[in-house]
Formats: structure tokens, sequence, C-alpha cells
């Protein structure tokens, strides 16, 4: 048990001494938050202006100006200058032309015909593909103006009056067995998918590493000395543990790195943005297009903070250690087997296909999740242990309290981790000190079987 | 408990991987305090009871004895094994990475810390405390190597080619301590091909060849064995007087001339001593010396081998 702890300790120190870790430590949450930041703002900013030309040839969204020479919006209020996106609109009653477009000062043109009335698609012209942002934008003014039209056009009712027939009903759901609540499933369902994400992450990440160590020790030849002092057994969980452990660590500070820059950044920025670009990133290209100016964004920084209070923590965090762990265990020990078998990495290809495979599958299953929240699918997976590390904390996110399919899933997690680092055990032992040999599926088999 | 008990004995060892046999039915015993060689051809077994013996693979069937008690899990930290493929972590220091080494020993840091200070002294290595091993000479890395092996002060040590890759200097260094460390009681397992090292070094010495022993015992007593009965003489006279006088009973090998006399080799013939030898040549050359020439390990190495080929086969 001693050796046990020698191993881990210096697998655990060497990598958390190394430069790399320090860099990944300091820089993971800032390249993380970076990303999903970034790309609020990246389509929250737009540095570029954009020159629309509308080419209404009916007139069915504009009109002569005062001057009878120029054209304006035939509707008051709409196709005003875009501050916030630089988005200035213009008319014209007759085509241009491509080429004529070319040399125009336009940057986008975009040609409403009869057509248009009845949904046929409209040619968007542009010369610079504009951001995700300022064409829904440009689309969006269209369309309620073509809507205006037709309202007042052909069913010769008052905009208002229509807008006012128009349905459009705020749902609240509300699950029967908490009254008073909201249901936010999807949104819990996308925390826990964060959290799945960290495992997915980790688990790769470090399992990989776990790998390498082997290997290294086995081209280092060091595999030989050290194996007359420890079983290769206690080498290998001292591996496996050890570097786990530098994962943990890892997470641990930066949920710590988190919580600090959150609450900073709460203190210096207006609440409320931060709360609305959280909420609504997943689905920022369609929504965010009136968040600058969003009244709403109050009701949001509380629906988030409600998002939060509604979650339960211990259970997801307690849930994430387990599955971590139990999920690291299972993998790092089929990764250890892996390096045991070759003698270099580029001979890892052919085992690590079953090993990742599933992996990346529940990746894709707790995607699906948030969409689906109560698919069969889930349900399976949930239960499959290599799969379960990442789709049970969609689940544990979702459903808040203990329920016995998840004490399953960790039953059989535990005893799938203890299974394979038993047959891990046995490939690893043989598979150190095979030099030259390049291993097959009925070698490793072999060695499975081999008598100590 | 006997004086002449044996560090390790071996006793009817098998060990087959998947239907080819790495050792066939091999027992030894290597008395303590002495150097014992185990010798062989590439991929005879050595490498598979070396390992047996450190517990790294166990045998089929058979047992090992270390200090007369059957191989048990406490006898690694007072085993030392210095293995033909070794390395170190290159990105360690080497330092950390003997403190590392000496506890995975079961030596207590301080006691680890205090005894590699010595060795270093001893090695004049004083300055590589804080290097990394990437930045050693593979020769440097070695000796680190062997101070790694003994450090613990073993009562067994099997030193796989400890002399490969060390430059004369340094190889002589490595000798003086194995003889050092037999002094003190080490009994020492060397594995070589080098018989020069082998006749210089062993007491004793197995030889294993397709996963057999096919010899083994004191070297005095296989040379003994493998003696044909040949002698040098240097004498002053005519090449043609010699082969003249010697007779039917006595083949001569060879005559050659070396500065002011001769020296042959003569194999004397079945039933003739050297006396009958040294009669026949008295009143024909002037003898200036004469000794057996007994058979060098490389000549007993190749003859065993080759022989127990053919009969194999």
């Amino acid at each position: 048990m001693n050796k046990i702890l020698l191993i881990i300790k210096r697998e655990y120190l060497t990598r958390v001494k190394k430069k790399s870790f320090l860099i990944m430590t300091i820089l993971g949450p800032v390249l993380f938050g970076g990303l999903m930041f970034g790309a609020v703002a990246l389509a929250l900013q737009d540095s570029a202006s954009y020159e629309v030309l509308i080419v209404d040839k009916a007139g069915a969204i504009s009109q002569f100006d005062s001057t009878g020479r120029g054209f304006e919006s035939r509707f008051p209020g709409r196709f005003r200058y875009n501050e916030e996106m630089k988005i200035n609109y213009s008319f014209l009653d007759k085509e241009i032309g491509t080429e004529g477009f070319k040399n125009s000062p336009y940057s986008v043109m975009i040609e409403i015909d009869d057509a248009a009335a009845n949904n046929a698609p409209c040619n968007f012209y542009f010369k610079k593909l504009p951001s995700e942002m300022a064409s829904s934008v440009i689309k969006t003014e269209i369309e309620n103006a073509v809507e205006e039209f037709r309202v007042t056009g052909s069913l010769n009712l008052k905009f208002e009056d229509y807008k006012r027939i128009k349905v459009d009903i705020p749902f609240r759901e509300i699950n029967i067995e908490k009254l008073g609540q909201e249901d936010r499933t999807t949104e819990k369902a996308m925390v826990g998918f964060v959290f799945a994400v960290f495992i997915y992450l980790f688990i790769f990440m470090y399992g990989i590493q776990v790998m390498r160590g082997v290997i290294e020790e086995k081209t280092n030849r060091i595999i030989e000395v050290i194996i007359s002092s420890v079983k290769p057994f206690q080498l290998m969980m001292g591996k496996v543990i050890g570097i786990g452990l530098v994962g943990l660590t890892q997470f641990l500070i930066w949920v710590l790195f988190s919580v600090i820059i959150f609450t900073v950044a709460q203190g210096l920025t207006a609440p409320d943005a931060i709360a609305t670009q959280m909420v609504d990133h997943g689905t920022v290209t369609t929504t965010t297009a009136q968040l600058p100016v969003n009244p709403e964004a109050n009701s949001a920084m509380n629906s988030v903070f409600q998002l939060i209070g509604e979650i339960n923590w211990p259970l997801l965090i307690g849930m994430f250690l387990f599955f971590f762990i139990g999920g690291f265990l299972l993998y790092s020990s089929l990764f250890a087997a892996i390096g045991a078998a070759v003698d270099n990495e580029t001979d890892t290809q052919q085992f690590m296909a079953p090993v990742t495979i599933p992996l990346v599958f529940g990746f894709i299953v707790a995607e699906f999740m948030i969409a689906n929240p109560a698919g069969g699918a889930a349900n399976i997976f949930s239960l499959v242990p290599l799969t379960s590390p990442v789709v049970m904390m969609v689940k544990v996110a979702m459903t808040g309290h203990l329920t016995m399919q998840m004490v399953l899933s960790m039953l059989i997690l535990i005893a799938t981790f203890v299974g394979t680092i038993w047959l891990a055990g046995r490939i690893y032992r043989v598979g150190i000190l095979m030099y030259g040999k390049k291993a097959t599926y009925r070698e490793l088999w072999k060695w499975i079987t081999y008598k100590s | 408990m006997r004086d002449n008990m044996n560090a390790l004995e071996a006793k009817h060892i098998f060990k087959n991987y998947s239907g080819y046999y790495a050792l066939k039915d091999v027992s030894l015993a290597v008395p303590k305090q002495t150097v014992f060689g185990l010798l062989g051809p590439n991929g005879a077994g050595k490498t598979t009871l070396i390992r047996i013996i450190n517990q790294i693979t166990g045998p089929d069937s058979g047992e090992v004895l270390f200090m007369g008690e059957r191989l048990n899990s406490s006898h690694i930290e007072r085993i030392g094994y210095l293995p033909e493929e070794r390395g170190l972590y290159k990105k360690m220091k080497v330092g950390e990475q003997c403190m590392y080494l000496a506890q995975l020993k079961g030596l207590s840091s301080s006691e680890a810390r205090k005894r590699l200070k010595e060795w270093f002294d001893r090695f004049e290595i004083q300055g590589w405390w804080d290097k990394k091993v990437e930045e050693l000479s593979k020769g440097m890395a070695q000796k680190v190597q062997f101070i790694t092996t003994v450090l613990h002060e073993p009562e067994l040590l099997i030193l796989d080619e400890p002399f490969s890759g060390f430059d004369p200097i340094n190889a002589e260094l490595i000798r003086r301590e194995m003889l050092a460390l037999k002094e003190k009681g080490c009994t020492i397992i060397l594995s070589t091909h080098d018989m020069g090292s082998v006749e210089e070094l062993c007491d004793n010495i197995a030889l294993v060849n397709r996963s057999q022993v096919i010899l083994s015992g004191s070297v005095k007593e296989v040379k003994n064995r493998f003696r044909t009965r040949t002698f040098e003489l240097r004498h002053r006279g005519h090449a043609i007087d010699i082969g003249i006088s010697l007779g039917p009973f006595f083949e001569l090998l060879t005559n050659d001339k070396e500065d002011d006399h001769y020296v042959a080799h003569i194999r004397l013939g079945e039933g003739k001593t050297l006396n009958d030898l040294l009669g026949n040549l008295l009143n024909a050359v002037e003898i200036v010396s004469v000794q057996e020439v007994l058979p060098s390990m490389n000549d007993i190495f190749i003859e065993a081998v080759e022989q127990f080929n053919q009969t194999q086969s």
C-alpha cells in the first residue's frame, strides 16, 4: 500500500509540477469562458456597417418620399437606421442588375417582387457575407414590413388590429408535482450537459495521459526496474489514481476560478447583460437580435437565478465526482492496457477505436437529451457503463433527486470498473514486458488467460 | 542456519509460454557470498529465469528458495536487479529519481538521501543531483542505475550485462564495486556475454541453452572438465627435432617461433603423462618452460552449446 502511495505521489507531482499543467490550468477557464462569451460577443458586436438596397418594383413596402424623387418606407417607423448594427436602408423601384450592384456603394441588395407576397424566395445579394446577427435583423425587418403590407393591403385591416388578434400565448410549463414553479427541464439539462462535457473531456485528456505514461515507461525501459520492486498491478493503479488526482485538482482549481471570475464579472458588468447572454447563448443566432434593447432582460436574469436555485447542487456535484472517478477508472484502465499492448503511440490506433467510440457516443446521446430530455435512449445509455458517466450528468441535473435508476447505474458502473481493472491488469502485466511484437486481439486474449 | 547455505536455489523450474518452453526443468544453486555467472546464448531463457527470481513472473512449476526460504514478496527488498534493458524517467531529475527508486525498495527517505550522498561522493558525481536524466550520457545513466540497484544493500544482486555501455575505466570501477560488495557478504548473479569478466569475477557458473541448464559448477571444475590435456612447451631447438622425437602418442598442434625460442602446443595421447612427454623431448630440445593450456570460458561456452545442439538435432 505504501508503495502505491509512492507511485501515486510521483505520478501526481511530476505532472502537477509541469509547466504545461500550470498553463492549461490558467488558460483552460480563460479559453472556455472566452469561447462561450466570445461567441456571444462576436455575434453581438459587429464592426461592419451595412448599406442595404431594397429593390421593390411593386412598391409593396416603399413609396416616393416627399421630394418625389427618392423613396422611403411605406410604413412609418420601419427601416430606420439601426444604430446598434449600423444598417442603413435605401429603396429603388427598378432593378439595377447584378453588375449594377457590384459597382454600387451598397453592401447588400434584396429584390422584393410580387412573388414575395406569396412567400416565394427573394434574392439576397451581398458583397461580403453579413454576420448572422445583421442578416437576421435585415430579414426580420423586411418580413415584418411585408407582413404589414399584406395585412393592410390585401386584408384591409389596421395593423394595430391585426397585432391584437395575432395569437401569441406565452405558455408557462408547470410540473403538477411542483406547483408554483415553472418547469425548466431543458435549461437544467443544459447545465447537466456542461458537467457531462467536463467528464468527457477529462476522461479523454487524462485517460490518454495514462496511456502515454505506460508507453513512456515501456520505451524508457524503466518498467523492468520498477516491477522488480512493485507488482505491475500496483504500478498500474498508482498511475491511474495519480493521474486521476491531477485531473481532479485541475477541475477544482477551475471551479474556484470560475466562481471568482463570475463574482468579479457580476460586480463589474451590468448583471442583466451577463445573465441574458448566458441563458441565450445556445440559441443566439435567432433570439439575440433584440437582446441589446430587450426590456425583458431583467426577467431573464431572474430566471437564471431561479434555475441556479432549483438545481440540486450537492447531488449534481456528488454525482459528478462519482461518475468522474468511476468513468475515469473504467476508461483509464483500458487506456493503460492499450499502452501496455503497444511499443509506441502510433500503434495504438487499432485498439483506440473500441474505447473512444462509446465515449464519443455517450457525448452525442447527452447532446440529444437536451432536445428530448425524456427520450428512451437516454434511459438505456444512462445505465450502460461505458456511456453512463457522460449521459447520467444530464439526467441528474434534470431530475434533481436520487432515483433508483441512478443507484442502479452507479452499481453497474462499480461492477464494470472493477471487472475492467482486473482485465486491464492482466493485459498490462504481460504487455509491459513484451517488445517488438505487434499485439493482436487474439494475443490480448491469450495474455488475459495466462496464469500468473 | 548452516554457514554454507545457498543464497539462492532453483529447483526444477518449468515455464511455458503458450506451447513453448522458456525454461525446462532448470535447477541451480548459488552459494552465498560468491559471484555466479549465468551464461547462455541469446534467447536461451536467462531473462525468464531472472524474472522469476525477481518475482516479475512466476514459474509454472518448481520452486525457488531465497536464503533457504521459499521465495515470497518480502524478499523483494533484499534483492537488487539491474536489467539488461534498463532506463530511467527522462524528464525526472537524477536525485529525485534515485530517491523514488530507493523508496520503492523500502528505504526511508532520510536513509535513502544519506546513502545516495555517499554513493554520489564515491562515484564523484555530486553535481548530477539536479540534472535531468535526459542530459546524461549513456555511461553516466548506467552509473546512476548501478547505484539505484545496490543502494538498498541487497543480499542478492542480479546484474544483467552490467558492463555494456561503459568505457574501460568505468567498467573497472563497476568490477571493483562488485568485488567490494561480495567482500561485504553480497551474493551476485552475473549474466553476461563477456567471457573475460566471467573468468575474472565468477566463482561458479551455469550455462543455459535452449531452456535447459547444460553445464554448471565452479569455474575451476568446469575448466577441468573441458581440459584437452594440451601443454604449452617453450623450447630452443629445431622445429624438425621436436616433430621427430615426439613419437606416436603425442600430437603437435602448433610450433611457432617467438623471439629466440619456439612455442609448441602438444596434446597428450590416451594414458600418457607430462612426464612421458618430457622424457621423449629431454634429449632432443632445450626445454625453457612448460604449462598446461586450460580452455577459456569462451571456448567452453562455444563447445558446450555446439555439442548440445548437435545431440538435440
